[in-house]
């Protein structure tokens, strides 16, 4: 891939202040990011649970806007089944 | 022995362990492919699966599992033993043991889809042994809490700490407000939080100053509520004879319940309100007296030669300081040391955090040992860096030691010893604190999950948090710290021996060799039982006996013995998760092995 290309030519002082960033990064601001994206994905999630919830064997009654709104869930449907059916248990709190 | 020394020591441990031993292992046992789809690549959801750069990764796993463990193990052992017993434990831990833990744990999780330990151990081993583990976590992250508040509640005690962790609080209060209501650039946020939580560190550091002043009279003032009468007494048979009778003072039974208002916060309110800008503030803190007080040791022996070298004793005794063994407590070196320090050579937080949190993200196989081993080998040079700043120190208590010890590393560069101890105190009860509300955070989710369906009360949050402070209330007031300590030293380390037991097991079952983990696995195994078990018999010799019927001593009869229950508990936990591993090894072993592929027809 290119971007990778580009990354392993970037040596010397640059490429060291990026790492430096990167892992300033990780270690300041990661764990913030990560959370704010699950806060969304999991509303997102349960919007489409309510509305599309027979699609996982939620026995909700398809309402008229589950249809209008069927266009635009339609690529997050395969995230979404997986996200809501995994396996989940107490340790995946830790994260 | 002086601070130069112990870093070189140090750097080559790391480069030694990570170059010969670590990647030997990571070549030729778990043979990463980097074309191999990783759960992040394959399951890639952006929220939970998420392919993520190795530096990124690095930092975030190394925030994650850095806490106050390597610190207070390092400083506490180094105080019971002598430095040198602590320095080989670190050292020969981390080079054999530590990064093979978190680095397998990884990977086995990356090879299983991205599942927990837990998950893993309910398919290899038996569906028994992930509820027990999930028992276990419930008692560690009481242990820790209990632990921790401790140390925290003794040092905010002292008049120059508490205005900058007051300030903490009120400013990461402040910085979700900015960041996540107000939209406010995450730079300038950070250095208005982080600027006036410094300044009112120093400022409440300053000796002889009006805040050192102002908090001095207010403990005072509250000491005078009791006619300068202790709340209550407890028995400390660690100390030495004379001062055995630890009064509980109403100034520091403020300070416990202030912390406990704290984590209640971080506890209760969303993350993103109250504990999550708190870490982030404590974050740039810790940093920044870790980086500069790990530069500090490094120079000190050229620029400032009377720093450098060491105060504390190299080697005590087998068994303990003299005021330990008169007092009746058995303390011997092994298995103890083994527990005491725990996260700075091994731990069993990082393979459940790294199985879960990290394993997730990771985006290519070969990733794994530069995240899991090198965050693991960089957290031994925060326990070294712990040691060093104790031994160079004045006796003294041995939080006291620490600041002490790193403000002479601060001071190196013109920083005045008294500003360079304030930092240090702070950034150690933020080191600490951050992680408490953490705990509590976890532990109310635990118990809903857990009792929820049986008991609908526990589902309240409020509930769930009150709970688990006033657990980790009656293990704070049996006043043994040090027997809580290492209780939750076992408890990490049974863990960790735990995991390499799974991470074993799965080995045995893909026809690895399974050597690297299981000897560990089994040193572990055997060290951290004895350890529970020794420490459930000082508490019941120490503590349960001794304050049995004697008036105002039922807290210390009521903690000691929950300590001793929970000791036992588990042990025999892990005795059942140990069967049923054995029962696992050899349903694996007298499996068939992977069949050839069939000879290709004509």
């Amino acid at each position: 891939m290119p971007d990778d290309v580009g990354e392993g030519q970037r040596g010397g002082l640059r490429g060291l202040l990026q790492t430096v960033k990167e892992i300033m990064y990780g270690m300041a601001s990661h764990d913030m990011t990560r959370y704010a994206i699950r806060t969304r994905a999991s509303m997102e999630h349960l919007f489409i649970l309510i509305t599309m919830g027979d699609l996982l064997g939620v026995p909700i009654l398809p309402p008229y806007y589950s249809l209008r709104l069927l266009p635009y869930v339609v690529p997050q449907i395969s995230t979404w089944k997986r996200r809501m059916l995994r396996e989940k248990d107490l340790t995946d709190a830790l994260s | 022995m002086n601070t130069l020394l112990a870093v070189i020591i140090g750097a080559a441990t790391v480069y030694l362990g990570y170059t010969f031993y670590a990647r030997r292992i990571d070549r030729n046992v778990l043979q990463p492919d980097a074309r191999r789809a990783t759960p992040a690549r394959l399951y890639m959801d952006g929220v939970d699966f998420i392919p993520t750069s190795r530096n990124v990764l690095y930092g975030y796993h190394f925030k994650s599992i850095a806490a106050a463990g390597p610190i207070v193990g390092a400083i506490t052992a180094a105080a019971l033993w002598g430095w040198f017993p602590a320095l080989l434990w670190l050292m020969f831990g981390v080079f054999f043991i530590g990064w093979a833990s978190d680095y397998s744990a990884i990977m086995v999780s990356v090879r299983n889809d991205g599942n927990s330990l837990s998950a893993i151990a309910h398919q290899l081993i038996a569906p028994r042994t992930r509820r027990i583990l999930l028992l276990f976590i419930f008692f560690y992250l009481l242990l820790v809490a209990g632990a921790f508040v401790n140390l925290i509640a003794q040092v905010l005690a002292q008049p120059h700490v508490p205005l900058g962790i007051i300030m903490l609080a009120v400013m990461g209060a402040l910085a979700g407000q900015m960041l996540y209501r107000w939209r406010l650039d995450l730079i300038a946020v950070t250095l208005i939080t982080v600027g006036v939580t410094l300044a009112a560190i120093l400022l409440g550091g300053t000796v002889g100053g009006p805040v050192e002043g102002f908090f001095k009279g207010f403990n005072a003032g509250l000491n005078t509520l009791t006619a300068g009468q202790p709340v209550t007494t407890v028995l400390d048979p660690t100390l030495p004879a004379d001062r055995q009778n630890v009064p509980l003072m109403p100034s520091f039974m403020f300070w416990l319940f202030g912390t406990f208002v704290f984590c209640y916060l971080g506890a209760a309110l969303p993350i993103w309100r109250f504990a999550q800008p708190v870490n982030y503030i404590g974050f740039w803190i810790t940093a920044l007296t870790i980086f500069f007080g790990g530069l500090g040791a490094a120079i000190a022996f050229v620029i400032r030669p009377d720093l450098a070298s060491f105060k504390l004793p190299a080697y005590v005794d087998f068994l303990g300081p003299e005021s330990v063994r008169a007092a009746g407590a058995f303390q011997p070196l092994w298995p103890m040391l083994f527990v005491t320090i725990a996260c700075g050579a091994i731990s069993g937080w990082h393979a459940l955090f790294g199985s879960v949190g990290t394993a997730r993200q990771i985006e290519n196989e070969t990733d794994v040992l530069p995240v899991g081993g090198g965050a693991m080998f960089s957290e031994f040079t925060l326990g070294l860096l712990s040691l060093m700043a104790v031994a160079i120190a004045i006796p003294g208590p041995a939080v006291a030691r620490f600041a002490e010890g790193v403000g002479s590393f601060l001071s190196v560069f013109g920083l005045p010893a008294e500003y360079g101890r304030a930092i240090a105190f702070a950034a150690f009860v933020v080191i600490v604190i951050t992680v408490v509300q953490l705990v509590f955070r976890v532990m109310r989710v635990t118990l809903a999950e857990g009792l929820g369906d049986r008991m609908p009360a526990f589902r309240n949050i409020h509930v769930g948090i009150i709970i688990s402070i006033a657990l980790a209330f009656l293990l704070v007031v049996t006043g043994v710290w040090i027997y809580l300590w290492q209780l939750f030293g076992a408890s990490n380390q049974l863990m960790a021996s735990l995991s390499l037991l799974i991470v074993t097991v799965w080995l045995i079952a893909t026809r690895r060799n399974p050597l690297y983990a299981g000897i560990p696995m089994l040193f572990m195994y055997i060290t951290t039982n004895a350890a529970a078990l020794v420490t459930a018999y000082n508490l019941w010799n120490t503590v349960f006996l001794r304050n049995l019927g004697v008036p105002g001593r039922e807290l210390a009869v009521v903690g000691s013995g929950l300590m001793i229950f929970v000791a036992l508990l588990l042990v025999g936990a892990a005795v059942l998760i140990g069967i049923d591993g054995y029962r696992a090894v050899q349903r694996y072993r007298a499996a068939p092995g992977p069949q050839p592929a069939p000879a290709p027809t004509s």
